[in-house]
């Protein structure tokens, strides 16, 4: 457990290897973006149309859906693991590859976590945000959803090995996912055409969306944790044999 | 004559370019669908993130439907010619200069500038989003009963050129700080591109001053389909004047071709430290 606590460490510095200061790009342009869809989100509930979703839960929902995005569509290296090399260092080390991926991840948040999830969530009473979970239920459906993140992105991981190393198309394909079929961007329950009541059961809808659904009490927890849990059972596996199956076909050619 | 010359030349990169592409679409016609596919449903999805929105909500901040299909038509064409003519990283720059690949360039009977226009060019691959996007357009035109013109027709090829300009000139103004530091850097530009591509969906319509003025001055991501998708519909907003994307294109564009030249001259006299003598990426 402590070679993969180093192995998060050594992740969690690497992101801040060359200083705060170049972290800082993409925590301004997170902020920037967080604050209008704030606003969008304020003009759009305006309308007073009945969403199943007040306002302030909107902006609840929108918010924690921002800081904590890394966990609520989980992208581990695999995702360019070919091509950029990571894959030998994973391999030429005497651990678990998915735990090692696992571990990266997780030290990978956490210069994020302190340096906009922290300040922005201290700050959320300035946009009158209540970051306070309506269902304790929240933390567990939180952890099915990171868990199922990872099987998802090992999935898609294999899927590029198969591909060849289709690193574009993969990542095309997953910001098609979390744009739509996750739920972080649009709640599920907001779309129209009957497309809700079809897609809520979808493994993708089982990611971010469904707890944020329970953080701001517009799901029945215990059907949300039924299906997360039910999808983590399916997928797990799924994924563990198709990455035993895949590994042989793995070409790297990166570094 | 000279000019004659340059613009033949030009066509006859752009000829090359194409001809890789198809060669890339023929050899490798499985992957190279799935790749038109993947790239045209990712940027359907996010286009349609908001017009399913403003279709739920009946409009946003005052936009009817048809007008926000309007905008994301815009920028789905947008999104096309930008993958259309930057398939080469040649708009990411920091990525070419990151990673020491201009010495690359240098080496080449061309001028850097015919490199970086041309060699991006992706018309067989790389067209699906602009055709989407015209397709988008010509739909939220009928349904808006707009009536076309010449002029309005040149005015929508001004304004989708001055948000061009305005993309690769911030490109190239932020990419400048790769010549100093190429490992830091090396992806600036995709976090000044992709980063904000989810913004410049947003119709600002209805938000407050204080949020519509900084996306329309520091971080320009209201004149990316927003503003001029308003002036083409013919509601200039703001009070700003409907040329405000052009003048905005230009100050931007001579602001980056400084710095950027700048750079250049840092970069010719310093070389890359990118690779060490063995050829190992350091």
């Amino acid at each position: 457990m402590v070679k993969y606590f180093k192995t998060s460490h050594m992740a969690c510095l690497e992101k801040t290897n060359g200083g705060i200061l170049y972290l800082m790009p993409d925590i301004i342009i997170k902020v920037c973006t967080l604050i209008p869809l704030i606003f969008l989100w304020q003009v759009v509930m305006s309308t007073g149309l009945d969403v199943g979703m007040s306002m302030s839960q909107m902006i609840s929902y929108t918010y924690v859906s921002t800081l904590l995005s890394d966990m609520m569509v989980v992208k581990t290296a695999a995702s360019g693991w070919l091509s950029e090399g990571i894959l030998m260092r994973l391999y030429g080390r005497p651990l678990s590859v998915l735990g090692q991926l696992v571990s990266l991840t997780i030290g990978g948040w956490v210069p994020m976590l302190t340096l906009f999830t922290l300040p922005m969530a201290i700050l959320s009473p300035i946009f009158g945000v209540s970051l306070r979970p309506a269902s304790h239920w929240f933390f567990i459906s939180l952890f099915l959803c990171i868990s199922l993140g990872f099987a998802i992105d090992i999935l898609f991981a294999c899927l590029s090995i198969k591909l060849r190393n289709m690193n574009w198309l993969i990542s095309r394909i997953r910001a098609a996912i979390v744009a739509l079929l996750s739920g972080t961007v649009i709640p599920i329950s907001f779309l129209p055409f009957g497309f809700e009541k079809i897609l809520k059961y979808q493994p993708f809808a089982c990611l971010g969306g469904a707890s944020l659904s329970i953080f701001v009490g517009i799901a029945e927890p215990a059907n949300v944790l039924f299906l997360q849990t039910v999808w983590n059972i399916i997928l797990w596996p799924a994924a563990l044999l198709v990455f035993k199956k895949s590994q042989e076909g793995m070409v790297s050619y990166g570094g | 004559m000279e000019v004659k010359k340059a613009i033949k030349r030009t066509i006859s990169l752009f000829a090359i370019s194409a001809k890789l592409d198809l060669v890339w679409l023929l050899r490798d016609t499985k992957f190279a669908l799935a790749a038109i596919l993947a790239d045209a449903i990712s940027n359907i999805s996010v286009v349609s993130s908001v017009y399913l929105i403003a279709f739920r909500f009946g409009g946003i901040g005052g936009m009817s439907v048809d007008e926000v299909l309007f905008m994301m038509a815009y920028s789905t064409i947008v999104t096309g010619i930008f993958i259309l003519f930057g398939s080469g990283n040649n708009i990411h720059i920091s990525r070419i200069i990151g990673r020491g690949q201009l010495e690359h360039s240098f080496m080449q009977p061309l001028t850097l500038r015919a490199q970086l226009l041309t060699s991006g060019f992706s018309p067989f691959t790389g067209s699906s989003n602009f055709i989407i996007g015209c397709a988008l357009l010509l739909i939220s035109i009928y349904k808006l009963h707009l009536r076309i013109t010449i002029w309005w027709i040149l005015l929508l090829v001004i304004y989708i050129l001055s948000t061009m300009v305005i993309i690769i000139a911030r490109s190239y103004l932020v990419s400048s700080a790769a010549f100093y530091a190429p490992v830091a850097a090396e992806e600036i530009s995709s976090t000044a591109i992709d980063g904000t591509w989810q913004l410049s969906t947003f119709p600002l319509s209805g938000m407050p001053y204080f949020i519509q003025l900084p996306l329309l001055t520091i971080l320009p991501e209201g004149l990316m389909a927003w503003f001029p998708s308003l002036c083409l519909l013919g509601k200039t907003p703001m009070n700003f004047s409907e040329y405000y994307p052009l003048i905005y294109a230009l100050i931007i564009a001579l602001a980056a071709n400084y710095i950027f030249r700048r750079g250049l001259n840092y970069y010719v006299k310093k070389g890359s430290n990118r690779y060490t003598p063995r050829g190992f990426r350091r």
